[in-house]
């Protein structure tokens, strides 16, 4: 026979799954459960690698023309990203060069296409709202997609 | 390394585009990779990356995990490696030297073990909970809320009579007991004695 100690030991237990549980943000849950869009996209991924966002928190008080532009660079083991955000797009290229397309892909499923020139350069315009990452594959064989990307 | 047919079961499902599936494997395990997040003090921004490329992970090798069972360990590693590599990312762009000078130290074998433990644990808990007539549901949710409920309120609140709470709160945690989800877990940890009990609760 279970005392109530048993019970209590049970119930505490549950608390503690309950809370676990709800300690996760719920953008951090559906980010998780927005990967599985990626299931079977045969692309190499590249990790955000610099972020100057992160270097001008640092710099609270100061404020000058070049912090207002934010620059990224994303990696892979075969590629890179660099971009820069600009009030009305996104301004980049991408290493090793090569013609090919690149895609503004957001959470929600809209995209933005732009061609990549033979010097790796591209232009997305608008810059996408809300989450997104970009997605690009060249002549030569580059596939590669970023993690998402909040501005 | 617990063989847990559920975990087995998810994993293959999802190889197989099935969305639901994998959306009940990060529902089962987000919040052991937030955890782990915590435990190195990762900033939201951060945990929000981390988080975002573990599961990008997964879901390139759904396909090669050899044993699906050993997905929460995978997870667990992959998390902690993702963390430490956010961290230097930081040191290597810190110009302004505010970046603490110590990397926080890996999570070892044993931490990373134990908190895989306490998240399958917990999600079992939580699919053995969600397995419940809503009845009982209603009713142990009044326990286990913050803070608890007393029967006083419980009564009200329910409909339930005075008298009958502490038995309908023990038939419905025995329920719970039952449930397959759970039963593994209980023999050697929860419902114990707390004489056989070494270590108590850990906090993930």
């Amino acid at each position: 026979m279970r005392d109530e100690r048993d019970d209590d030991q049970l119930l505490g237990a549950l608390r503690e799954a309950m809370r676990a549980r709800q300690a996760v943000p719920f953008e951090i849950v559906e980010a998780a459960k927005g990967a599985y869009a990626w299931h079977n996209i045969d692309a190499e991924l590249a990790q955000l690698t610099y972020d100057s966002s992160r270097d001008q928190e640092r710099m609270a008080s100061v404020r000058s023309e070049s912090a207002s532009i934010r620059a990224l660079t994303f990696t892979s083991a075969h590629a890179s990203i660099e971009l820069e955000v600009t009030a009305d797009s996104l301004l980049g290229q991408v290493m090793p060069p090569g013609e090919g397309t690149i895609e503004a892909q957001t959470r929600l499923g809209a995209t933005t296409a732009a061609p990549v020139d033979e010097i790796g350069c591209f232009s997305i315009e608008p810059v996408p709202a809300g989450q997104f990452r970009l997605h690009c594959h060249t002549a030569r064989g580059l596939d590669v997609v970023t993690g998402w990307i909040t501005l | 390394m617990r063989d847990d047919p559920v975990v087995t079961a998810l994993v293959a499902r999802a190889a197989e585009h099935d969305q639901d599936a994998w959306n009940e494997l990060v529902e089962r395990y987000s919040p052991m990779v937030w955890a782990i997040c915590t435990r190195y003090r990762l900033s939201r921004h951060d945990i929000e990356d981390v988080n975002q490329n573990v599961w990008l992970r997964l879901v390139e090798q759904l396909g090669n995990l050899r044993e699906p069972a050993a997905l929460p360990g995978w997870l667990a590693t992959t998390t902690s490696r993702e963390c430490l590599r956010v961290l230097r990312a930081e040191r290597r762009n810190d110009r302004f030297g505010s970046a603490p000078d110590e990397l926080p130290p890996r999570l070892d074998a044993a931490l990373i073990e134990e908190v895989i433990i306490v998240a399958e644990r917990n999600a079992a808990l939580r699919a053995a909970f969600a397995e419940l007539p809503a009845q009982c549901r209603q009713l142990l949710a009044m326990f286990i809320g913050d803070p608890p409920r007393s029967y006083a309120e419980i009564s009200v609140i329910l409909g339930i009579r005075h008298g009958s709470i502490g038995p309908q709160r023990a038939r419905c945690l025995e329920r719970l007991r039952r449930s397959a989800s759970l039963r593994a877990f209980l023999d050697d940890e929860i419902g114990s004695t707390p004489a056989e009990r070494s270590g108590g609760e850990q906090r993930a």
